[in-house]
């Protein structure tokens, strides 16, 4: 009984850490991203899943903060965002059910990302519009925000958002192994 | 985790994947592809349609400007990834250690190569064989990134030296200047497509068969004008469907259905500039051909076949269940490349690729499983006087309670075009599993099975390597760049066959029998292997079983009985086994089972050929001259038969008939490496220089890695002033040739692995009263079998 409060306990310190690390990338101005040297995914293919010229920072981890990667692009008013994080874990499992949690009971399992992976669709999450994966690759356990401002951002449709964060966790997990 | 954990976890894995996301499986079909646009293809032999000079007008303007375009794009593109590209071997090699060039100068943009989907609206038979094959999924896998990422992350190397590998599985990224630190290059539309159709298809020249993707590749087109010049980019496809013939000019090159083309990629070596070592032969599955009964080449196989190209097995035709505008008589050229890779679709989901990669394993005669004879023991006599008996299933023996029988298991690679196993044969796993079971299914002795925790049992007859770095360890992780010598190489060339012996005790019983069987299973990866990928608590991977043949062995009297449809002649048998056991150096026994295939086929020239081969190899020439002039009598124009000959006339001196013997093989034979081989050292042995340079050449034309080649020449242009030549030969030479201190490397791995050292040796026996030592264990746990 313990140990599962203490599971309930950690599953939702990570799941607020999560969304306040998504409002954080809303309200982060670009101009204070440094260079950005993130060992998952490069600029290049963030700036080309976002659909302009992005500028990413990279946090390296911390024993208490997985590192994280997060581009953002700016565009007429309208900011997407790419964020990436990644920490190693003893129980692997464990933790990748505990940060995919945030998806609740409308997390979908998807095939060949990683050794596992489960994504949803971030709608209705306190008017943010995007989507979300969590993977793993051995013990490296990622998640993934592709989100936009925009409602009914023509170039993030729900299509779009699907597509797109395929092929960042594609990339994220191909490096992670 | 247990199999039984891990077999649920994959059932599990299977019954969610209908509740998975669509948007995986849906980019792995044709169902997200455009309609095909309306066509009706001309009735045969209709001559091209002729353009009015309006239309020609049209199509130059439209030539001129995608050249114009391509041409701002590319210098665009280069001028933006050039400065700070990793030119870590020169500015004149971008792409080395892979041997990849590209027409034109620089990179090349990613964004040149039309997509898989826009190829796929008129071929969406192509596209969703090809999204579920090998070639598609060639960079992207776990399988491939995992290896990759090592080269990447490694302290000395770093993603320069990637391109190595990319080459073949990225060229894309490659040649799009992908491979550098701090990339500046968009990967997302060519990472997930590895060899897209317009990789092959835009190739335009060969340079060699050297491998290491040494093609080059033309600027993408599918489109040649009238006068057959390609234009570059994508076009319409009312452009391509009104002259479907110039579409064909551009996209199909006739090396397309060559052998030679596949061994741009099938034939790799580790050069120095990889791994700062010196240049090693990783794989050549296009040498293996080139040597094998299919490719008609070789005069000294000891079958013949049609001649079958690798595309002959692997892109069979077969009827299209989509539109394909480059179907042929509602055929198309299958784009599964079906092998022996189950991993990928496994891990993708690809069912039918899947479903269909099995059937190939199974369904194409490609190995033949003979338990040949036994040997019977009381267990006191002297080893030298147990007799053979054989062949199973044609003569009567008895057996009696507690006898230690010996099975000997004749494994033929009979069918395939290339080694069982090719290529990445210290990932892939095939292997014998022999078992021995009572009447009531009991288990009496059992090897090649796999234990609790995935892995092969480690005494397994299995068809591997084991390459080792300069410490002599086991390079568990396709660490290629580490690898410095091969402590074993046990698969089984094409044509070829093995024996592999299996002691057993009968029962203690009055009577009853027992079941004997071989089978060889495949897995597609070896599990420790797929530990390094996954970590341990992956599902187990598919192990399918390729053949297998059973006997009943009765305590008592055996009689003869029926053979199986799948069994060999008799006399097909016995010279397996004699090709057995030449290439175990058992020669006394390999001349006897020869001589049973004579007695079997007395007019069958190859029978005699066979004893007089090994007879050579046994320096027996007095004998083995009989036997070839026994095959001469039979076939005067037996080109095998020649070539031992000539080896034989040269010991006598008869050097005007060791020249014909020669001569007259590589007449019948052009590309017989063997025998340009031996006629260059005749000639050079004459000081006939240069008649022997044109034989070296020639054979340098067949195999550019030739040693006897680079030795000779060498020589040879320096005695006609050819410096530069000489020098180059030299150089080849000395890279090549192995590391004389290599063997230690093995020998320092054997060591400390008996069970490996024991399946080193040729002649070996694998026993249920072997136990396994300390220092087995030892081996066992490292090597992680």
């Amino acid at each position: 009984m313990e140990d599962s409060l203490v599971v309930f306990t950690i599953t939702l310190r990570r799941k607020c850490a999560i969304f306040l690390g998504i409002c954080a990338v809303i309200a982060m101005p670009s101009t204070c991203m440094a260079k950005n040297n993130c060992p998952w995914i490069n600029e290049a293919t963030a700036s080309g899943l976002l659909g302009g010229n992005a500028e990413g920072a990279f946090t390296d981890a911390t024993p208490r903060q997985p590192a994280d990667c997060t581009f953002t692009q700016q565009d007429s008013g309208v900011t997407r965002t790419l964020r990436i994080t990644v920490e190693q874990s003893n129980d692997p499992r464990q933790q990748l059910s505990a940060v995919g949690s945030l998806c609740g009971p409308n997390s979908t399992p998807v095939r060949a990302i990683g050794n596992e992976a489960m994504m949803c669709s971030l709608e209705g999450h306190n008017s943010l519009h995007g989507t979300f994966m969590a993977g793993r690759a051995r013990d490296q356990v990622f998640t993934i925000t592709l989100r936009t401002t925009l409602k009914n951002d023509p170039f993030l449709t729900q299509d779009a958002l699907q597509a797109k964060i395929h092929i960042a966790a594609e990339q994220v997990s191909g490096n992670l192994f | 985790m247990s199999r039984t954990s891990s077999t649920i976890l994959f059932a599990a894995g299977v019954f969610l994947c209908g509740h998975m996301s669509n948007f995986a499986l849906a980019q792995q079909d044709a169902t997200t592809l455009t309609p095909p646009p309306a066509y009706t293809p001309l009735p045969k032999n209709t001559p091209p349609v002729e353009d009015t000079p309006e239309q020609r007008e049209a199509i130059a303007n439209w030539k001129a400007k995608a050249e114009q375009k391509t041409l701002i794009d590319r210098k665009a593109f280069n001028e933006s990834v050039t400065p700070s590209y990793d030119f870590h071997y020169g500015k004149s090699n971008p792409f080395l250690p892979g041997n990849v060039t590209v027409q034109g100068e620089g990179f090349i943009q990613p964004g040149a190569f039309p997509t898989a989907e826009y190829c796929g609206t008129c071929h969406q038979e192509a596209y969703s064989q090809w999204r579920q094959a090998l070639h598609s999924n060639s960079f992207r896998t776990p399988f491939y990134r995992t290896s990759v990422n090592l080269l990447i992350r490694d302290k000395t190397r770093g993603i320069a030296f990637a391109r190595h590998c990319d080459s073949c599985h990225n060229p894309i990224g490659v040649l799009g200047a992908a491979l550098t630190e701090d990339s500046k290059v968009d990967r997302a539309n060519f990472d997930a497509d590895g060899l897209t159709c317009t990789t092959c298809h835009s190739v335009i020249k060969l340079d060699s068969t050297n491998g290491n993707a040494s093609v080059q590749m033309g600027v993408p087109s599918v489109m040649v004008d009238e006068n057959g010049d390609r234009i570059p980019g994508q076009v319409s496809f009312a452009m391509i469907l009104r002259h479907p013939e110039r579409h064909s000019k551009a996209v199909m090159h006739d090396f397309l259905r060559t052998p030679e083309f596949c061994a741009a990629c099938h034939k790799a070596n580790l050069p120095a500039t990889l791994n700062d070592y010196k240049f090693l032969r990783a794989f050549t599955a296009y040498d293996e051909w080139q040597q094998s009964k299919f490719s008609q080449r070789n005069p000294l196989t000891f079958y013949t076949a049609d001649f079958t190209t690798c595309q002959g097995c692997h892109m069979k035709r077969a009827a299209n269940t989509l539109p394909d505008y480059g179907a042929k008589n509602g055929t198309f050229a299958s784009h599964r490349w079906l092998a022996g890779n189950t991993a990928v679709p496994f891990y993708y989901g690809f069912d039918e690729q899947l479903n269909k990669t099995i059937g190939f394993l199974r369904a194409g005669n490609f190995l033949n499983v003979d338990i040949f004879g036994i040997e019977i023991s009381t267990g006191d006599e002297k080893p030298d006087t147990r007799k053979l008996i054989a062949p199973l299933g044609k003569v009567s023996y008895t057996l009696a309670p507690k006898d230690l029988v010996t099975a000997y298991v004749v494994i033929q690679n009979k069918n395939i075009g290339h080694s069982l196993i090719p290529e990445v044969r210290d990932l892939y796993e095939a292997w014998v599993e022999f078992t021995v079971k009572d009447a009531d299914g009991k288990e009496i002795y059992h090897s090649g099975f796999i234990k609790p925790n995935g892995m092969l049992d480690s005494r397994a007859h299995s068809f591997t390597n084991r390459p080792v770095t300069d410490a002599g360890e086991f390079v568990d992780n396709h660490k290629v760049w580490t690898i410095h010598s091969v402590a074993y190489d046990n698969s089984v060339p094409a044509g070829r066959s093995v024996l592999v012996r299996y002691q057993f005790h009968m029962p203690d019983e009055t009577n009853g029998a027992v079941i004997v069987t071989a089978k060889v299973n495949y897995r597609h990866l070896r599990q420790s292997y797929l530990n390094n990928i996954f970590g341990k608590d992956h599902p187990d991977y598919p192990i399918v079983e390729i053949a297998s043949r059973s006997r009943v062995l009765k305590i008592g009297e055996n009689q003869p009985e029926a053979a199986d449809p799948s069994d060999n002649a008799d006399w097909m048998r016995w010279n397996n086994l004699g090709i057995a056991l030449l290439d175990q150096f058992q020669y006394a026994e390999s001349i006897q089972a020869f001589h049973e295939v004579v007695k079997l086929r007395s007019d069958y020239a190859d029978g005699y050929t066979n004893i007089g081969l090994t007879e050579i190899l046994w320096e027996k020439y007095g004998s083995a001259r009989t036997a070839i002039r026994k095959a001469l009598f039979l076939e005067p124009d037996n080109a095998r038969a020649h070539f031992y000959d000539g080896l034989l006339q040269r010991r006598l001196g008869n050097t005007a008939q060791e020249i014909s013997d020669f001569r007259k093989v590589v007449e019948m034979f052009p590309q017989s490496r063997d025998a340009r081989r031996e006629l260059g050292i005749t000639y050079y042995q004459q000081n006939d220089n240069p008649a022997a340079m044109k034989q070296f050449e020639a054979l340098q034309k067949i195999d550019p890695d030739d040693l006897t080649a680079h030795y000779n020449l060498s020589i040879i242009y320096r005695r006609m002033g050819k410096l530069k030549e000489a020098a180059d030969q030299q150089a080849m030479f000395v890279d090549k040739k192995t590391d004389p201190g290599a063997p230690t490397y093995s020998l320092d791995y054997l060591r400390t692995h008996p069970e490996i050292s024991t399946e080193s040796i040729p002649w070996h026996l694998h026993s249920d009263m072997v136990t396994t030592t300390a220092i087995g264990m030892k081996g066992d746990e490292r090597d992680g079998r």
